[in-house]
């Protein structure tokens, strides 16, 4: 199992925010939403584009290509176009820093 | 060996390169055109259409220098070349001649090793840096003009710092009966910048067999093919990427198909960890013929992202394409293929095809087959599928005493046959078939 990863300071992603890290060669972007934050592959499921760049609402983020949905905390398709799921990665807040840990299929 | 540092793609370390490398006027002029353009050109991203479903933010450029930064070729110990990874064409194989290249500089003791009497007969095979300048008259009409210097941030970065590259020129009906091998290694951290070039004038014949090996945990390519294939030639080149799968792979590869002239190309695509490939066959006179052919087998995290074209600019031209994938684990394969035919190209008859047999639940696979045709008397047609592995062909082949991992290493290659069964060299199948038994997971 992948061990944690600090990524950032928690006041360099704004609340809410988001941004993109590589992580043992994966994209994976980072939410902070209400003073928590998740980590996602950063790809969607329907046709790969990169989901961090989308729009985020409450905890819901937009694929910027097409509009799929996707929920930040576990992941799921929520409309078509995307039907599965994209992967969930751990993430948590320690002190002020971000760590995140990939949790590998 | 100690760690290299790498000065990256600035122009001061550019400079050095044009210093280390003794050329005429006209090659350094083509070199800083493309180092121009290869400054201004911003690295491709997920909003160009070409780019759309390969995504390389992951890359750093910058990780990787220009060649003969590291070592000149002479401070090579001799023992390093007999660590270079093996090289999975040529076994069994008598060659007519061979190239090797490492880190992007042909190994001299590896330059040419042509038949006595094909240079008789006027044959040129070696190191393209060293046979362009002496041969300068019969090449350079060729080089760089087959394949487009500008077309992206990684076609001119090819343009200035190709290098290690390998070219055959075979004269007016030559036949050239056994086979011809490029092979480029690489070491763990290094960038290859080979361009293969091929000329075959008219009624000329040859097989060329090209490979590539190495790379560790992380390596770069940037390179370009070029094939001239004359009046009445027939070319047969196969040319398998066996990079290791650290390594970022973005290739040009182009070939003019000339009046009755006929092309054979395969590709086998099993390494590196992500890879970008245009590969374009024109067909340019009348009663050309092109096959071409694909394997590609991929594992882990592996990217391969493969553009075809079939250009049909003359009449009575015959394309055939077909590429066949086989993904494991969280693997993604990207296949767009476009056959265009000219106005002037009347009684075309094209084909392409991508077929691909999903391993594993999370591998992924996505085929983009194009039509655009301005001729009004033409057949062309495509098809593309993706499926799993039939739980009945798995069923009746363990009826046979097989077990599971068994019966779908079996269906696997009976799944590559239809490719196999194209290609003539039968020690180039086994090859090819050996290195996809390699990579199979064991299967529960």
């Amino acid at each position: 199992m992948a061990e944690f990863v600090r990524v950032a300071r928690t006041a360099e992603i704004p609340d809410p925010g988001r941004q993109v890290f590589e992580i043992d060669q994966r994209l994976v972007a980072v939410f902070h939403v209400s003073g928590q934050v998740y980590a996602l592959d950063d790809v969607c499921t329907h046709d790969g584009g990169p989901l961090a760049e989308g729009e985020l609402e409450d905890h819901e983020i937009s694929c910027p290509r097409h509009g799929a949905r996707f929920d930040i905390r576990d992941g799921r398709a929520l409309c078509l176009p995307a039907t599965r799921p994209t992967k969930v990665h751990e993430a948590k807040i320690v002190g002020d820093e971000i760590f995140v840990r990939l949790l590998d299929e | 060996m100690a760690t290299v540092t790498r000065a990256g793609f600035v122009q001061d370390a550019f400079d050095a390169f044009l210093a280390r490398r003794d050329e005429p006027d006209w090659l350094r002029e083509l070199r800083r055109q493309s180092w121009e353009r290869f400054l201004v050109t911003p690295l491709p991203t997920t909003s160009l259409e070409e780019w759309r479903r390969t995504d390389i933010r992951a890359l750093k450029l910058d990780r990787f220098g220009l060649p003969g930064e590291a070592l000149a070729t002479a401070e090579l110990p001799p023992a390093l070349l007999t660590e270079l990874p093996a090289a999975l064409l040529t076994a069994g194989v008598e060659l007519a001649g061979q190239t090797v290249a490492l880190d992007s500089q042909t190994q001299d003791v590896h330059d040419g090793q042509l038949e006595p009497e094909l240079r008789r007969q006027g044959v040129l095979f070696g190191s393209l840096d060293r046979l362009l300048v002496e041969h300068e008259a019969v090449l350079r009409p060729h080089f760089l003009s087959v394949v487009d210097p500008t077309h992206d941030k990684f076609a001119a970065l090819h343009g200035a710092a190709w290098s290690g590259g390998s070219v055959l020129y075979v004269p007016r009906g030559v036949k050239i009966e056994r086979p011809l091998h490029m092979f480029s290694a690489l070491r763990a951290g290094a960038a290859d910048f080979g361009h293969t070039l091929v000329v075959l004038e008219e009624g000329a014949e040859a097989t060329v067999l090209g490979e590539t090996a190495g790379g560790g945990d992380s390596g770069l390519h940037c390179g370009a093919i070029e094939l001239v294939v004359g009046p009445g030639a027939s070319l047969r080149y196969v040319n398998l990427q066996n990079w290791s799968n650290g390594v970022w792979h973005f290739a040009h590869q182009r070939a003019v198909v000339q009046r009755h002239a006929q092309l054979q190309w395969t590709i086998g695509a099993l390494g590196s960890r992500l890879a970008k490939v245009n590969q374009h066959v024109a067909l340019t006179g009348a009663g050309s013929r092109a096959q071409v052919n694909g394997v590609m087998f991929t594992e882990g995290r592996q990217h391969l992202s493969y553009h075809t074209l079939q250009h049909h600019q003359c009449e009575q031209g015959t394309s055939d394409l077909l590429y066949k994938g086989a993904l494991q684990d969280q693997s993604r394969v990207v296949w767009r293929g476009m056959i265009k035919v000219d106005p002037a190209a009347q009684k075309t008859n094209a084909y392409q095809r991508n077929d691909n047999l999903m391993l594993s639940e999370s591998s992924r696979a996505d085929s983009i087959p194009g039509l655009e045709i301005e001729a009004d008397d033409v057949i062309c047609t495509h098809g593309a599928t993706a499926g799993r592995v039939d739980d009945e062909q798995v069923f009746y082949t363990r009826c046979r005493g097989l077990t599971r991992n068994e019966a779908v290493r079996t269906i696997v290659a009976g799944f590559f046959q239809q490719v196999f069964d194209r290609i003539t060299i039968a020690s180039v199948r086994e090859a090819l078939g050996e290195a996809i038994g390699r990579r199979i997971r064991e299967f529960n």
